[in-house]
């Protein structure tokens, strides 16, 4: 038997899947159906230093083949979290990715600040869509130098592992990714979702803008791991799109250390541990002695 | 709460554009307290989401539904034949909680009926219906509640109170002003928002379930919240700590 364990900054996950941040609430919300740990790791709701209320509806729309969701970063604060949720993983021992964002360079600092290191905190994963209020609201994430600076102001005040998730809506990506490398990242989340619109023909109205996501997003996900992964010699996680275990090996194979699964939870609820019940099957076919062997398989 | 394969055996015109659909489930959905709901996998490749429904009835493996055709999920719905394989999850969300000393009246609009349905039967003919309906034809929809009282509207006058069922409540009020009324409602948000201005001068006790564009059905997105007047934490999960809310913790 294969094993499904990967490294991921000094610590070992049982299996390379998480959740997309965002897509599994607080992570109580999934215990009817199955247990938070039988994923490799949990990955937190966006938190922020200050509590987030969020947008008004509607807050997400359906595509084809995908969904618009524009919720606005509702959450409780990064206290509270870790008061009221965090001690629910630290039982069940099932490893943590914080996700965390601000709208200035303050925010996403005092929120870091506040973050103890853990033997469960994989890492902090640094959501860089935010729109920057002080720069007139353009994204952190669209600059190379202002993805450089912020990371590099971020990795000075936290010894926890960090990771930069990027948003593909960027002239080069592979420019970003180095850029944040180069600032300090541990690791690099690709992709957030793309920026999108629906537009209500009947009432001749945009219904919704907000990120996409969904089975659309994968090719270009892909190619952002496969470029990226490439480019920079630190772990990336790959997310967008992942439905099945044959898309998140098709992440691994193009350079993916782990992946996250987002709305094909919402479409099936079991989505992920089927998709590692999957791999676990694949390896078992393959031979092969773990899962980490076909990391970048696809490379070159 | 668990995700259940079923297959149709009911998919059928019951008035107009609304229709009833019973699953034969692999399992049974267990307990369910009236005003909770499923996510229904639509059979149908273009649409991506599952949909949120009311669960009109429960009993044993069987589920029924009772939904209208609006936009792309339902229309879809309505295509699939008998025998077509589908997902439920479910039992959703927070339920209704009626009082045990107190008069319940039940206000419905439109397919809201289909929400409020199951609370009817529980409570068997201790509740008083007012049922508003656009027509005649629609008030079908509430043809199998048994003793149960029901005073109907419609909008076009062609049964029953001429006009919305909200005024039609406010003539009958004063009915109850020493029976302790609980009313419980569901219906479309012009409904709500008069059935406050109702209610407001007695505050009497009102729990409505609400409806939201909703994505996971399970609290895990926050997509399908709705504002209350919980100032620290306005907006709440339509999925989790609803459908139904006090009327009196909605900011409308």
């Amino acid at each position: 038997m294969g094993s499904l364990a990967v490294e991921l900054f000094g610590k070992t996950l049982k299996n390379p899947v998480m959740n997309a941040s965002g897509t599994l609430g607080y992570g109580v919300e999934i215990e009817p159906l199955w247990a938070v740990e039988t994923m490799g790791a949990y990955v937190t709701k966006g938190l922020s230093a200050a509590p987030h209320h969020g947008n008004p509806t509607p807050r997400v729309w359906e595509e084809r083949c995908g969904m618009l969701n524009s919720i606005g970063l509702q959450n409780v604060g990064v206290e509270r979290f870790f008061s009221h949720y965090f001690p629910f993983f630290v039982e069940r021992r099932c490893p943590v990715v914080v996700n965390f964002f601000g709208f200035s360079e303050e925010e996403y600092l005092s929120c870091a600040k506040t973050i103890e290191p853990h033997d469960l905190i994989v890492a902090l994963e640094m959501n860089l869509s935010c729109p920057n209020i002080k720069k007139g609201g353009i994204s952190f994430g669209k600059e190379a130098s202002a993805v450089h600076a912020i990371v590099r102001s971020v990795r000075e005040v936290t010894k926890i592992p960090l990771i930069a998730k990027l948003t593909p809506e960027v002239k080069n990506l592979v420019e970003i990714a180095r850029a944040a490398y180069e600032g300090g990242a541990d690791g690099l989340t690709l992709i957030n979702t793309i920026p999108a619109a629906v537009v209500d023909v009947k009432d001749r109205r945009v219904s919704l803008k907000g990120g996409l996501s969904g089975p659309l997003l994968k090719p270009i996900a892909l190619r952002a791991v496969h470029e990226c992964s490439q480019a920079v010699p630190i772990p990336i996680i790959g997310v967008g799109g992942i439905t099945n275990a044959e898309d998140a090996l098709a992440f691994l194979m193009a350079g993916a250390r782990a992946v996250q699964v987002g709305c094909a939870t919402f479409v099936d609820p079991f989505a992920m541990p089927k998709i590692i019940a999957g791999l676990d099957s694949w390896l078992d076919a393959s031979g092969l002695a773990g899962i980490s062997a076909i990391v970048g398989a696809a490379h070159g | 709460m668990d995700d259940i394969p079923g297959k149709i055996t009911w998919n059928d015109c019951v008035t107009g554009s609304y229709r009833r659909l019973s699953v034969r489930l692999e399992r049974s959905l267990g307990r369910v307290s009236p005003g909770q709901f499923v996510m229904v996998k639509i059979p149908d490749r273009d649409v991506f989401l599952r949909r949120p429904f009311s669960i009109y009835d429960s009993r044993g493996r069987t589920l029924t539904i009772v939904y209208r055709v609006v936009g792309k999920g339902t229309d879809a719905l309505s295509a699939a034949a008998r025998g077509t394989p589908l997902m439920v999850l479910g039992p959703l969300g927070r339920g209704f909680t009626p009082g045990k000393a107190t008069t319940p009246i039940v206000v419905a609009g439109g397919i809201g009926y289909a929400g409020v349905r199951m609370l009817l039967k529980r409570l068997d003919h201790r509740a008083t219906l007012f049922f508003g309906a656009t027509g005649k034809d629609e008030l079908r929809l509430a043809e199998d509640l048994g003793a149960t009282r029901v005073l109907a509207s419609t909008m076009d006058g062609s049964f029953g109170f001429a006009g919305d069922v909200v005024s039609l409540l406010g003539h009958h009020l004063d009915d109850y002003r020493d029976k302790k009324p609980e009313v419980f409602a569901c219906g479309p948000s012009g409904m709500v928002r008069s059935l406050k201005a109702l209610l407001e001068p007695g505050r009497i006790p009102c729990q409505v379930s609400v409806e939201e564009r909703m994505a996971c059905g399970m609290g895990l997105c926050f997509g399908c919240v709705v504002a209350t007047a919980d100032e620290t934490n306005p907006y709440k999960r339509v999925c989790k700590e609803g459908p139904v809310f006090s009327l009196w913790d909605l900011s409308l």
